[in-house]
């Protein structure tokens, strides 16, 4: 029960469940940048929503599998093929041994995940398998995967029946985003807080699993780089002297010393998971009630499809 | 004594409550680890924020909860005997902003690391990364602000200063802090159990090592 990566692409990771509740000790969450594309594809292949699954970045992966198994692709739009044949997302496959998977490069969308009846075998280090790059930790070794690994997967009992997600609950794709943000704790430094919502950002190179880098305005902050260190978050939009906001991801560090000057509501931080290098982001202001409340009708939407949708976003 | 804390939101489920000093922040952040079952809650030199699950807790609730929790007694924290010597090189390749610190300040490198190394400091927290290490009481003749802009990749054992704090980057990764050297000193060990050689209340000493 093995697959072989024949290509890589730019960046895939094995991805799982989150690490929770140790950020005080410096454990940054990981796991997938989008959970919600990643739960579609366990989804339909049978899996718990958060069974460890592949993170392409961009595409341009091509991979083998070494025995029969069940195959399902989620998120980024990318053209892909199951054995020469043309793979849609959003549907399950029956892949043979000896078969390819081919993932083109992703048109709309930064990542696409792919998911295997039963799950991959994974390190799990401080509670979680997913890959946390930067120090090595969980996934395939610590690290991004490349030529010639052999993945396992995990075996498993049930039969899967072919599946397809349907369209109401195929998230959109874009190269324009609205995220919905809410005030944070150095909100007030901000000279005028309405430039955060007048400018049209756009996504900067600097743009991963860390962190994503907002350009298209200098945003005018009184602060003197002498902030103390403070909690941060996936989500929290920080803004240095210089201006440049940047959006913490899923990777982000535990504390950071730049004004936090807005945080990503969690019905939206999934999105983050989808922004690319010159993709345009809108943020849009939420009060705190309003927020929670657009979180519970997100939830109770998609808890039709996805059950446990709360252990996700 | 009861604290009149201020309580700040952070997001639409993260509150953050005011604290004046990293031992203070530490106390709480275990109080309420305890007293409450909340997503994640981090100290920072002088703010606690709490992650709560906002799916099913209102945000009353949750203030209503800190609340009683700022209200308790504080024990002190614990502060340790032990001084843990950390061998650094200064400047070089190994802390790039060594000779921007000196001409800023006005110091020579003699004068710069006699100012850092061989004081014992306290771990105010760990944070940022898994492993790095807030190291408070560095001489105020050492006052740097930050980088205008985080550099997107620090070496792993990096040594900067900012803020009148050391910080110890036991990862690669991005980071803002001003570089004076680096450590071969393992502070994070992923096989270890813990994995994190430093905690908050540990004292450390530096000392300059012979540049390879």
């Amino acid at each position: 029960m093995t697959l072989e990566i024949l290509k890589p692409g730019p960046q895939t990771t094995i991805q799982a469940a989150p690490r929770t509740g140790q950020r005080h000790l410096g454990v940054p969450a990981s796991g997938p940048a989008d959970p919600l594309s990643m739960a579609l594809a366990n989804r339909l292949v049978g899996n718990d929503l958060l069974a460890p699954a592949l993170e392409i970045v961009l595409g341009r992966l091509t991979l083998r599998f070494h025995s029969q198994t069940a195959v399902a692709l989620t998120g980024a739009h990318a053209p892909a093929t199951l054995d020469g044949k043309p793979l849609p997302l959003h549907s399950t496959r029956e892949a043979n041994a000896g078969d390819e998977l081919q993932v083109g490069p992703a048109e709309q969308g930064a990542r696409v995940y792919a998911a295997f009846a039963g799950g991959l075998q994974a390190d799990e280090i401080l509670g979680s398998t997913s890959t946390y790059l930067p120090a090595g930790l969980g996934g395939h070794h610590g690290r991004a995967l490349v030529k010639g690994d052999r993945v396992a997967i995990v075996r498993h009992e049930r039969p899967v029946g072919v599946l397809d997600t349907p369209d109401e609950f195929q998230p959109p794709m874009s190269k324009s985003w609205a995220v919905r943000v809410c005030d944070s704790a150095e909100t007030a430094w901000l000279q005028d807080r309405r430039q955060l919502f007048d400018t049209n950002f756009s996504v900067a190179g600097r743009c991963d699993r860390m962190g994503i880098m907002l350009e298209g305005a200098a945003i005018a902050i009184d602060s003197d780089g002498r902030m103390s260190s403070a909690p941060v978050f996936p989500g929290t939009v920080q803004c240095p002297e210089d201006g440049q906001v940047f959006m913490l991801s899923v990777d982000a560090q535990t504390t950071g010393g730049y004004a936090r000057v807005a945080q990503v509501t969690r019905a939206d931080r999934h999105l983050l998971g989808q922004l690319r290098p010159g993709d345009h982001v809108r943020l849009l202001w939420r009060d705190q009630i309003s927020a929670i409340e657009d979180l519970r009708e997100k939830l109770d939407y998609w808890r039709a499809w996805l059950a446990d949708i709360e252990r996700v976003i | 004594m009861p604290l009149a804390n201020k309580i700040r939101v952070c997001g639409d489920d993260l509150i953050g409550i005011d604290v004046s000093n990293p031992a203070e922040a530490d106390s709480l952040a275990e109080r309420l680890r305890v007293t409450g079952d909340w997503l994640e809650v981090v100290g920072g030199i002088d703010t606690v924020v709490l992650r709560f699950d906002a799916a099913t807790l209102d945000p009353d609730f949750v203030v209503g909860r800190v609340h009683e929790t700022t209200g308790m007694d504080m024990p002190a924290a614990a502060t340790s005997a032990e001084v843990v010597t950390i061998p650094v090189c200064y400047g070089r390749e190994f802390g790039p902003d060594f000779d921007a610190v000196c001409a800023m300040l006005k110091l020579s490198a003699e004068e710069l690391v006699a100012l850092h190394a061989g004081h014992v400091y306290t771990v105010d927290m760990l944070g940022f990364t898994p492993g790095f290490a807030y190291i408070g009481g560095l001489d105020e003749r050492l006052a740097v602000p930050r980088l205008r802009q985080p550099r997107a990749h620090v070496a792993a054992g990096s040594v900067g200063i900012a803020d009148g704090r050391t910080g110890l980057y036991a990862l690669p990764g991005p980071g803002g802090w001003v570089l004076i050297g680096r450590t071969s000193y393992p502070l994070f060990d992923a096989s270890a159990e813990p994995p994190f050689a430093l905690k908050p209340g540990m004292r450390v000493r530096f000392i300059a090592e012979q540049q390879p």
